[in-house]
Formats: C-alpha cells, sequence, structure tokens
C-alpha cells in the first residue's frame, strides 16, 4: 500500500523532468487558476449585486431609484446623487425607531434569559449522572428542533386565550427555547474535565456557583454561539410578532418594515434603508459580542 | 480508587448516595426552566392543535364544537386544493432542496481552490445571508417588478420582458431563486468546513494515481462528505418546509394559488378564512411531516458529533 504510491509518484517526477517543456505543467495551472478566479469573481459580484443595489438605494432619492431600475445602464448602482433623506424620515418620521427600541429589548431579554435556561439545562444534562438523562436530552433538544413556525399559530391562539396577546412577555418567552443553543453548550460543557468540578466543589462551591462562575466563564465560545442563535431567531422573526401583536407601538422592526412595503409600494428609498438597518445591527452585534466572550475565555485560559 | 477496606467502604458508599441525591436534587432545579418552556411552547400548542382539529365549529359562531373524530382530515384531503398545496409544497422542497445544496457544494469545492483573495469571493456569496428575509423580499420584489432592474437586464441582453412574480407559471419559481440566494451561502459555509476536514493526503493519492477531477470528487469528495452533506440536505428541508415570509410578502400564495405552500395555507386558513379546525389539522400534518425530518437531523447531528 505504501510502496505503490511512492513508485508511482517517482515516475511521475521522472517523466515530468524527461519531458521538454519543463515549465508546462505550472503554466497549465495557472491557466486553470485565471478560469477559477473569475468564475469566483462572477459568482461573488452576482451574489452580491443584488446587496449592493439596496445599500446604494438607501442612500438615493426614493425617484432616482426608480427611474433608473429600466432600461438597464450604470445608473442603476451608480448614484448621481446622494441623500440621507431616506434614513431620517424612516427613523424620525415613522414608527421605525420605536419597532426597533422594541426589537432591541426582546432580543436582549430573550438572550439574557434563554442563555441561563440553556446553560443550567445543559449543565444538568452534561454534569449529573441520572436514569433517563440521554432520554431527556433527545427529548428538550428534538422538540426545540421542530421549527418554531410549525406550531407558531395554535400557540399565538394559547398566548391569546392567556392575555400574552400584545404584551412584551408574548414576544419574549418564545425566543427563549433554543434545542441548539442547548446541544451545542452540553457538548461544550462534556468536555471540561469533570475535576475542575470536584475541585470547586472541595472548596464549597454550590453548584450554580460552579455553572455561572466556573463553567460559564470557560464556555466564552460556546456561550457565544448560543446567544447568537437565540439573538438573530428574535431579532430577524416575523410570523410570531404578526400574530401575537397587533397594537403599532409595541410592533417588531421586520414587521414594521414589512407594513411600509404594503402601504406605500413605491417608496424603495425608505425601505432600502430599513433593511439596511436591520442588516447591520446583527453584524455589529456579532461584532460586539465576539470581543466580549472572546475576552472572557481568553481570561480564563492564561489563568 | 482507594484499596477497599472495611471500614472505608461503607462511608464510601453513603458518601456516593449523598452525593447522588444531592445531584439528582440540582437536576431537577436546572432542568426544571427548560422542560417549563418545552411543555408551554410545544406541547401545548401541540395538544391543543390536535385536540382543535378533531372538533369542528362554524367560524366564529357561538354555537359549541362537536367531536368529527378524522372529519376534518377528511374534508382537507377530499378538497382538490389542499391536495394541490400538498403536491406543490413536497414538488418545492424536491426541487429547491436539492438545487440550493448542490450549488452550495458547487461554490464551497470552488472556494478550497488556491485561487487569489479566495476569502473576499466567499464572503461576497454569505452576505445575503445577513440580509434579513423581509429586507431580501422587498429587495427581490423591487427587482422582479415588471419594470424592475432584471427586466431591464433582460432586455438588454435581447430576451423579452417577463411577468415573474404576477405570472402562475414562474412566481413559485422566483421565490426559488429568491430563497437560494439566502440559502446557498449558508449551506456552503458547513460545506466548506467538511471539505477542510478531508485529509489532503486522499488528495496526493489521487494525484498520484492520475485521477482527473471529477473522478476525485466522485470517489473521494462525495464520499467523506456524506455525512456533512446529508445534514445541510436535511436541515435545509426543515427550514424551506416553513418557509413563509416571500409567500405573505410578495404573493399572497397567488396569482392562482402558484405559490400557495402548506405553512401558508395553514396560516390563510386559520386567519383569513378564520376555520380554526381546518387550520389545527394543518398544522398537525405539518407538525409530523417536521418531526420527521428533525429526528433525522438530530441523528445526523449526534454522529457528526460523536468522536470516531
Amino acid at each position: 500500500m505504501t510502496v505503490t504510491p511512492h513508485a508511482t509518484e517517482a515516475a511521475g517526477a521522472f517523466t515530468a523532468v524527461a519531458r521538454p517543456p519543463v515549465n508546462k505543467p505550472p503554466r497549465r495551472r495557472s491557466t486553470s487558476t485565471v478560469v477559477l478566479t473569475a468564475v469566483s469573481v462572477i459568482v461573488g459580484l452576482g451574489f452580491v449585486l443584488p446587496a449592493v443595489w439596496i445599500f446604494i438605494g438607501s442612500f438615493r432619492p426614493n425617484l432616482e431609484i426608480l427611474t433608473t431600475m429600466s432600461p438597464l445602464s450604470w445608473h442603476l448602482i451608480i448614484p448621481s446623487e446622494l441623500t440621507l433623506e431616506n434614513y431620517s424620515r424612516l427613523l424620525f418620521d415613522s414608527g421605525f425607531a420605536r419597532a426597533l427600541l422594541n426589537s432591541f429589548i426582546v432580543c436582549i431579554a430573550s438572550v439574557a434569559l434563554g442563555l441561563a435556561m440553556s446553560a443550567m439545562a445543559a449543565y444538568a444534562l452534561a454534569v449529573f449522572h441520572f436514569p433517563g438523562r440521554n432520554l431527556i436530552f433527545a427529548v428538550i433538544v428534538i422538540s426545540f428542533m421542530v421549527p418554531f413556525e410549525a406550531i407558531a399559530i395554535p400557540l399565538a391562539q394559547q398566548f391569546t386565550d392567556w392575555g400574552l396577546g400584545n404584551t412584551m412577555v408574548g414576544l419574549i418567552l418564545p425566543g427563549l427555547g433554543n434545542g441548539l443553543a442547548i446541544f451545542n453548550l452540553r457538548q461544550y460543557f462534556l468536555g471540561i474535565p469533570q475535576s475542575y468540578r470536584e475541585a470547586a466543589m472541595l472548596d464549597g462551591a454550590s453548584e450554580p456557583r460552579i455553572l455561572f462562575s466556573l463553567y460559564a466563564r470557560l464556555s466564552g465560545p460556546a456561550l457565544t454561539n448560543s446567544a447568537l442563535l437565540i439573538f438573530l431567531g428574535q431579532w430577524t422573526a416575523f410570523l410570531w410578532p404578526l400574530l401575537i401583536v397587533s397594537d403599532n407601538s409595541l410592533q417588531l422592526a421586520p414587521v414594521a418594515l414589512a407594513s411600509t412595503f404594503g402601504e406605500h409600494a413605491a417608496d424603495y428609498g425608505q425601505n432600502f434603508a430599513g433593511t439596511i438597518v436591520l442588516t447591520l445591527v446583527p453584524a455589529i452585534s456579532i461584532f460586539v459580542l465576539q470581543r466580549f466572550f472572546g475576552r472572557l475565555s481568553i481570561e480564563s485560559g492564561e489563568k | 480508587m482507594a484499596s477497599p477496606t472495611v471500614t472505608s467502604e461503607p462511608v464510601a458508599a453513603r458518601r456516593r448516595r449523598v452525593g447522588r441525591r444531592h445531584e439528582a436534587f440540582w437536576a431537577v432545579v436546572f432542568l426544571t426552566p427548560a422542560i417549563a418552556a418545552l411543555v408551554v411552547l410545544r406541547v401545548v400548542p401541540t395538544v391543543g392543535a390536535i385536540i382543535t382539529s378533531v372538533y369542528k365549529a362554524f367560524p366564529g359562531g357561538i354555537i359549541p364544537a362537536t367531536y368529527t373524530g378524522a372529519g376534518n382530515y377528511e374534508s382537507l384531503f377530499s378538497d382538490p386544493n389542499f391536495v394541490d398545496t400538498i403536491l406543490r409544497t413536497l414538488v418545492f422542497n424536491l426541487i429547491i432542496n436539492p438545487l440550493q445544496i448542490a450549488l452550495a457544494l458547487l461554490l464551497a469545492v470552488l472556494f478550497v481552490q488556491r485561487i487569489p483573495l479566495v476569502g473576499a469571493w466567499r464572503t461576497l456569496v454569505f452576505v445575503p445571508v445577513t440580509v434579513p428575509i423581509v429586507g431580501s423580499c422587498i429587495a427581490w420584489g423591487a427587482a422582479l417588478n415588471p419594470n424592475g432592474p432584471i427586466n431591464a437586464l433582460l432586455s438588454a441582453l435581447g430576451g423579452n420582458p417577463q411577468p415573474f412574480l404576477t405570472s402562475p407559471d414562474q412566481a413559485l419559481a422566483c421565490i426559488i431563486v429568491l430563497a437560494s440566494w439566502i440559502g446557498i451561502g449558508y449551506w456552503m459555509l458547513f460545506l466548506i468546513s467538511g471539505l477542510q476536514a478531508i485529509p489532503e493526503d486522499l488528495y496526493d493519492a489521487a494525484k498520484i494515481d492520475r485521477a482527473g477531477p471529477f473522478r476525485t470528487f466522485f470517489h473521494i469528495t462525495i464520499p467523506m462528505l456524506r455525512r456533512p452533506l446529508l445534514f445541510v440536505l436535511v436541515a435545509d428541508t426543515v427550514a424551506n418546509f416553513v418557509l413563509f415570509v416571500p409567500v405573505q410578502l410578495l404573493t399572497q400564495g397567488g396569482p392562482q394559488g402558484s405559490t400557495t405552500l402548506l405553512m401558508f395555507d395553514a396560516y390563510r386558513t386559520t386567519y383569513g378564512y378564520g376555520s380554526r379546525n381546518l387550520g389545527a389539522a394543518e398544522v398537525v400534518i405539518l407538525t409530523l411531516i417536521m418531526i420527521f425530518f428533525v429526528l433525522l437531523q438530530f441523528r445526523l447531528l449526534r454522529e457528526e458529533k460523536t468522536p470516531r
């Protein structure tokens, strides 16, 4: 097995040297590199072009977006006039700023409560040994992996019956359970040596203390991932706020954006500005979260 | 462990028993919030949907609901429109999932080659994933407008303008394009990390054996990538079965019902037509399909994470 490849390799090297045009293989490789690079550039630009169009459009007067759509010309993405008017109208003259604030509150509360809940469950399922542990783990993760949308309709009716319609609690609760968050955290906790926990117990630490000041400190990356899963789930939620909230002052940003799309079908400038705001907030939050949790895990590593 | 002596053994046993009771106490405390959430957020609505689905009531009526057994399911399946919705949802998934994963795989293979600035091109393909789906729908709704830039591009290339979202023959295809614009970059990332886990010496061996790129792809890449590919395919299916926002925002199930997928139909039956019971039966059908795929996904996820 090991002999044959070496033999063929030697043979290959030999024939390559023996052939007159020595630099032929590199040149062939470089033409294929050129082709692959060209394909990559075209594919990349093709994917990003609609996003670029939205981004540039958000800084153009609405009329200019409409008039440059057709016929095809460079003016489609090269603006002749830049303005912040779309953003100022979106944030000051519509209910969007209020909706953004609501989205922030829901996301932050969901991440805080959801992380605590997931970490506690993951800790119990990773550290303790009790009968039925694997079964409980499977049931929890599988139930929370069934897409929320599938049961959102009956849950919304249930929540309305319980008086949770048009409330922050009603908006936050469904975002707490996240199967992948629990799965990731448990997987990470399983990798933390049991001896750490035993040492902490000898020092008299209680279980909550071990979880929140030992395990949580050692699990920066897993916590960041889980926080992101919960955050993005709530930030992009559309069906649930649509079902549970009818009061405009409590509405979340994606539904508020969609409703302006329906109302003035031609105000693309404002719609695009809303899309950019909704896109940038998670991007910035990811950056901040990673720095925050990343630092924590580095600190614990240096100890 | 220490050598067992006559005196230390009962002490250790008692300590172990106390430890176990201590653990059981904290296990209950730590698991209670998650299990309570599971009951309230998953079990209650599912059981509620099952119960609602076996009763019959007039929409908005004051007359109490009467037990009808499988009556709602029978009337759903005897309605040709609903059968069409189920078939459309299945066909939609049979097209969109293999399509997205095949393209994601092609791009993943492309983006692990030695290409200048490969990370930049990869990032460009990932950009659409970061746009919230509401924003993507607005952008594509504008782009696919009969007077929009895509028709302008078609005209510039010498083609005829197309009706896109306003045509029963093209609307669902438009939604597939929109969803793939988002999905391909996302699933590509999983496949790239799968590709990077394939040992380099397998490719070296293939090169030595003078296997061409196609042979290498089908005899090394695909078999070595089997597990991530399956996982991504199942996870994509789970996501696409409940695809809702593009239908709600762009087509409302039309034109002529051509984009009515099961998830949107359940929503419209419940809220648009006010038939709680029929809507609940649709939710139960959708949930059953979902549970099947999630079980599959969980199996693949566990196999993937356990060290071999």
